[in-house]
C-alpha cells in the first residue's frame, strides 16, 4: 500500500543518515521529513533532482516560539507529497533561498521574508510582496507576538 | 443668404447630421446589442449622453498644450460637416458641388484622424499618446484601399465630383454590380475610419484605457463623441452615394426616404461586422490591409479600367 | 511609434484588471522589453484572522477568499482539517461537494471564457458566455441559496442535501450548457480573428512550464498531463472516471481549448455524479477542539492547484493556516510569456492564466480584531469611530468642513 512512500523515507534515510523518527509517513501520498537546517540544501536538490519531486507547491513559514520553521511542501506529478521541514533561530532567521531550482519560490520567500522577517540568501532583488512598500519595518504580522493594533502605534513612513 | 446658412447648420447640415448621428449611434448601439442577446439603450440614450457629458467639467491635463487639446474636437466636427455638404443624398445632386469635390471631401474625412492623433499626442499621457500612434499608424493602412475603392466608380463615371458619380450610375444601374468588391472593401476601410472591432486598436479599452481620448472629459469628450457619430452618418452617406446611387429620381421625399434606408444598411452591416468579430492586433490589421485588402482594391480599380477601355 | 523606450504603468486601477494589481511594462513601439509585476494590493489578512478564530469560523472565512473558487478554498481547508481529525466523511457528502466542486468549475470556466472575449475586444462571446453561466448559476442557487459563496461546507460533510426534485432540474441546465459549449468550441476552432488573436500568444513551451511551476489549464494547455483530481483523488473524484484534458498549443489558444474541454469533462462528470449519488448521511458531526497534528490538502481548482497546510494544536483555534492559490504559482509563467510579446497581447495574456489576485493576496489582518470576533457595528458608530481614527491622525473634520463652507460660500 506505502510501498513509494516507505522507499522514499528508505532512500532519505540511507543517504543523508537521518533518524527513522524524523520521517513519517502519515497516509498514503503524504510524507514529512524534519530535517537539520543545515543539510536542507543537499536533501532538497537531492528530492529535487533525483527523487522526481519537480514541482514545489508552496513553502509554509511557522513561528514556533524560539525558532522559526519553514515546510517545503514538494509533490511528484504521481501525487506523493513530501514535506521538508526546517527550523531557524528566531534571531537569526536566515535560510538560502531555492528560487534558482524553483522560480515559483520567489513569491513564497518573499512571503518568508514580509511576514516571518526571516532572511533569504540569495533571493533576487525585485518587488516586495506581500505588504505595501510603507510597511513599517520590523513589523512581521505573521509571529505570534504580533497583534494587529500594534501597526496602529507604530509610525507607518509614507513612501518608505 | 439666409438659404444658405439655414442649410449649413441645420437641414441638412450641423444640425441634421447631428440629430442623425446620435440616432445612428442608437441603431448601431441596439443592433449590436440584439445580436448579442441584449436589450440595449433607450432611444433617447445617445443624447443623454451628450448632454450629461457637456454638463460635466472639463479637465485639461497639465501638462497637454492647452489649446491644441481643447482645438481638435471642434475642427474634427467642423471638417465632418464640410466634408457632408458635398455628399448627395436624395438627388443626384449634393448641396454645394464642384468639378473635384470627391478629393476634397475623402481629404476632408481624413483630418478627424489626424485630430485624433494630434489631440492625443499632445495629452501627454501615455495611454493617449500610444492610442494616438496606433491612429495615425493605422491611417496609413485603410487610407489606400478605401480611396482606390472609392476611385474605381469615379474612374468608370470618368468623373471627380460625387454627384456626377451619383448621376452617371443612376443611368447606368447595371455598372455599380461590377463594384460589388470595392464596396466591401470600402464598408472594411471604413471600419479602420470609425475605429470600430475588429480595427478599434487605437482605442483598445483593454490595453489602453482609451486610446486617444484618455485624457478628454466633459464637452471636449462629448463633442468628440458627436463627431465620431457625424463621421459614422457621413462614412455611410459617402458609401451609399457611391456603392448604391438608387432611385435618386424618384422626388426629393421618396429619395430622401431611400437615403436613409442605405445609410441604415450600411451602419446595420457596420453593427454586424463588429458584433462578430474580435480585435487584431496593430501588426495584424496593416498586414491584413496591405496584403489582401490593398491588393484586390487596386484589383477593382484595374477591372474599372479595363472595364472602362471596353465600354468606349 | 518612435523607437524609444516608453514606461506604462497598467494598474492598480486599470480597464484590462479586474482586480487590483501592478504591472509596469517597458514598451519599445508595441513591443514589450521588459516588465515587472507588483501583487499585494488586495491583502486583507486572513492566514492572521484564521488564526484568531475557531475552525468553524474559518470555513465562512476561507470561502470568501475568492468570489469564484469559493467552493474550493472552503473544501479544501475542510478536507485538511478533516485529515487532521480524522473524520471519515459520509459518502453522499463527499458527492454532493464534488458536484457543487464542478458546478463552480463550469461557472469559473464560463466566466472565464467571457473575460477572454472581452479582452481581445470581442464582446459578442463576453454576452454570449456570460448568459449561459446564468444557467449554472441558477442551479448553484437552487442547490445553496446562493450565487456564489455557497456555504456548502461543513466540516465533516456537506451542509444541504440534493432533493430529488432539484437533479433533473441540474440536468436539464447540463444539457442545455453542453449544447452551448459545443457551439463555443466550434466557434473557437473556426472563427478567424479570434484564432489569429489567440494562437501563438503566451507561447509557453512544456519545459518552461514545468521549470516555472505553472498550474491548472495553464500547465495542461502545454501538453504536461497534470491534474490533481487524479493525481491525489480527494472528495469523489477517485470513483468517477473523466479524461484531464491537455492541448499541445503551449499559447493561449490551447489554454482556450483546455478549458472548454474540461467544461465538456465537468457535464460528463455531473451526470455520473447524479446518476451514482449514494444514499445515506451527508455530514457527521465533527469535534469542536481538533487534536494537534498537521496537514496538507490539495485540490483542482478552476483556476489551478490549491493547496492549504493546517497546524492544529489541539484547541479550537489553528495554529496556522498557510494557503496558497493557483495565481501565485502562475505569474512567473505570466512574467516570462509576456517578455517580447505586444502590448495589445498583454490583456489577453494575462486573463489567460486567469488570475485570482484576490486569492493570492490574503495574508495580513491590519484591522483590529483584538477578541477575535468581529462585532456588529452599526453605521452611526462606524461614522464615529472613523471621525475619532482621523483625529487621532492629527485631522480634524470639524476644522475642513468649516473651511469648505466659507469656501463655498465666498464662491
Amino acid at each position: 500500500m506505502l510501498v513509494e512512500e516507505e522507499k522514499i523515507k528508505q532512500q532519505l534515510v540511507e543517504r543523508f543518515g537521518l533518524s527513522g523518527e524524523k520521517i513519517t509517513v502519515q497516509r498514503e501520498r503524504r510524507v514529512w521529513a524534519d530535517v537539520p537546517a543545515a543539510e536542507f540544501g543537499e536533501i532538497f536538490d537531492y528530492a529535487a533532482n533525483k527523487l522526481g519531486f519537480v514541482i514545489l507547491a508552496t513553502i509554509t513559514g511557522l513561528d514556533e516560539g524560539p525558532t522559526l520553521g519553514a515546510i517545503y511542501h514538494l509533490a511528484r506529478e504521481s501525487g506523493i507529497i513530501l514535506n521538508l521541514h526546517i527550523s531557524v533561530q528566531r534571531d537569526k532567521p536566515v535560510i538560502k533561498t531555492v528560487s534558482a531550482r524553483f522560480p515559483v519560490a520567489d513569491a513564497y520567500e518573499r512571503e518568508l521574508v514580509d511576514l516571518f522577517g526571516m532572511q533569504v540568501e540569495g533571493l533576487p532583488p525585485g518587488n516586495r510582496y506581500p505588504l505595501p512598500d510603507n510597511w513599517p519595518a520590523g513589523q512581521y504580522p505573521l509571529r505570534k507576538d504580533w497583534k494587529s493594533d500594534t501597526i496602529g502605534k507604530s509610525e507607518v513612513t509614507e513612501n518608505a | 443668404m439666409a438659404q444658405a446658412l439655414f442649410n449649413i447648420f441645420v437641414f441638412p447640415g450641423f444640425l441634421f447630421v447631428a440629430a442623425f448621428g446620435l440616432t445612428a449611434e442608437y441603431i448601431d448601439r441596439k443592433l449590436y446589442a440584439l445580436m448579442q442577446n441584449r436589450i440595449g439603450p433607450p432611444w433617447f440614450q445617445p443624447l443623454a449622453d451628450f448632454i450629461k457629458l457637456s454638463a460635466k467639467e472639463d479637465v485639461v491635463p497639465q501638462h497637454a498644450d492647452k489649446l491644441v487639446f481643447k482645438l481638435m474636437p471642434i475642427v474634427a466636427m467642423t471638417s465632418i460637416l464640410t466634408a457632408f455638404i458635398y455628399i448627395p443624398m436624395w438627388g443626384s445632386n449634393a448641396l454645394f458641388a464642384f468639378k473635384g469635390d470627391l478629393v476634397v471631401v475623402m481629404y476632408l474625412l481624413t483630418v478627424p484622424t489626424l485630430t485624433y492623433f494630434l489631440g492625443g499626442w499632445y495629452s501627454r499621457s501615455v495611454y493617449s499618446m500610444i492610442g494616438a500612434a496606433r491612429s495615425l499608424t493605422q491611417l496609413f493602412a485603410y487610407e489606400i484601399p478605401l480611396f482606390l475603392s472609392i476611385l474605381a466608380p469615379a474612374m468608370l463615371a470618368d468623373t471627380w465630383s460625387l454627384s456626377g458619380i451619383s448621376e452617371y450610375f443612376s443611368t447606368h444601374p447595371w455598372a455599380i454590380l461590377f463594384n460589388i468588391v470595392g464596396f466591401v472593401i470600402a464598408i472594411i476601410a471604413l471600419l479602420g475610419k470609425l475605429e470600430k472591432v475588429p480595427f478599434d486598436i487605437p482605442e483598445a479599452e483593454t490595453e489602453i484605457v482609451a486610446g486617444a481620448f484618455t485624457e478628454y472629459s466633459g464637452r471636449l469628450l462629448a463633442m468628440f463623441r458627436l463627431a465620431i457619430d457625424m463621421e459614422l452618418v457621413v462614412g455611410a452617406s459617402l458609401l451609399a452615394a457611391v456603392f448604391l446611387p438608387f432611385g435618386l429620381h424618384y422626388g426629393p421625399a421618396a429619395g430622401f426616404a431611400l437615403y436613409l434606408v442605405k445609410v441604415l444598411f450600411i451602419i446595420g452591416l457596420i453593427s454586424l461586422a463588429r458584433t462578430i468579430v474580435a480585435r487584431l492586433r496593430i501588426d495584424q490589421m496593416i498586414n491584413f490591409c496591405w496584403k489582401v485588402i490593398a491588393p484586390l482594391a487596386f484589383l477593382q480599380f484595374l477591372a474599372d479600367l479595363i472595364l472602362k477601355g471596353v465600354h468606349n | 511609434m518612435p523607437e524609444r523606450e516608453v514606461k506604462l504603468t497598467i494598474g492598480p486601477q486599470h480597464p484590462m484588471l479586474k482586480e487590483p494589481e501592478s504591472f509596469l511594462l517597458t514598451l519599445r513601439g508595441e513591443k514589450i522589453t521588459e516588465m515587472t509585476v507588483r501583487l499585494g494590493y488586495n491583502h486583507r489578512g486572513i492566514e492572521k484572522a484564521c488564526e484568531q478564530r475557531t475552525y468553524i469560523q474559518d470555513m465562512y472565512l476561507v470561502e470568501r477568499v475568492c468570489g469564484i473558487c469559493s467552493h474550493s478554498h472552503s473544501m479544501c481547508l475542510a478536507q485538511t482539517i478533516e485529515e487532521i481529525a480524522g473524520l471519515q466523511v459520509p459518502k453522499r457528502g463527499l458527492y454532493i461537494r464534488t458536484l457543487v466542486a464542478e458546478l463552480e468549475r463550469i461557472h469559473s470556466h464560463l466566466l472565464w471564457l467571457g473575460v477572454a472575449g472581452h479582452e481581445i475586444g470581442f464582446d459578442t462571446l463576453l454576452m454570449y458566455a456570460w448568459r449561459d453561466r446564468e444557467l449554472v448559476m441558477d442551479i448553484l442557487a437552487i442547490i445553496s441559496g446562493n450565487r456564489v459563496n455557497y456555504g456548502m461546507n461543513v466540516i465533516g460533510g456537506a451542509k444541504r442535501d440534493i432533493t430529488p426534485d432539484q437533479i433533473p432540474q441540474i440536468l436539464a441546465a447540463v444539457d442545455t450548457l453542453e449544447e452551448r459549449t459545443k457551439y463555443y468550441i466550434h466557434v473557437g476552432t473556426e472563427e478567424i480573428t479570434l484564432r489569429e488573436r489567440l494562437s501563438g500568444v503566451g507561447k509557453l513551451s512544456k519545459e518552461d512550464a514545468i521549470r516555472l511551476g505553472a498550474a491548472g489549464p495553464t500547465v495542461r494547455a502545454s501538453g504536461v498531463d497534470r491534474d490533481t483530481r487524479r493525481d491525489d483523488p480527494y472528495g469523489a473524484y477517485g470513483e468517477l472516471s473523466f479524461d484531464v484534458v491537455t492541448d499541445n498549443h503551449c499559447d493561449v489558444y490551447g489554454r482556450t481549448l483546455v478549458r472548454l474541454g474540461e467544461l465538456m469533462q465537468a457535464y460528463k462528470l455531473i451526470r455520473q455524479i447524479l446518476k451514482n449519488l449514494p444514499e445515506g448521511p451527508i455530514a457527521i458531526k465533527a469535534p469542536r477542539k481538533i487534536p494537534a497534528g498537521q496537514a496538507i490538502g490539495r485540490y483542482e481548482a478552476p483556476r489551478g492547484e490549491d493547496v492549504h497546510y493546517v497546524k492544529a494544536n489541539g484547541t479550537d483555534k489553528p495554529e496556522r493556516v498557510k494557503l496558497r492559490a493557483p495565481t501565485l504559482a502562475n505569474v512567473q509563467a505570466v512574467a516570462h510569456m509576456l517578455k517580447d510579446g505586444y502590448l495589445a497581447d498583454t490583456p489577453i495574456v494575462i486573463a489567460a492564466i486567469d488570475p485570482c489576485f484576490s486569492c493570492t493576496d490574503r495574508a495580513i489582518a491590519t484591522t483590529n480584531l483584538d477578541n477575535g470576533r468581529t462585532d456588529r457595528m452599526e453605521w452611526p458608530a462606524l461614522r464615529t469611530y472613523g471621525i475619532d481614527w482621523y483625529s487621532k491622525q492629527g485631522i480634524d473634520f470639524a476644522e475642513l468642513n468649516r473651511k469648505l463652507r466659507t469656501m463655498r460660500e465666498s464662491n
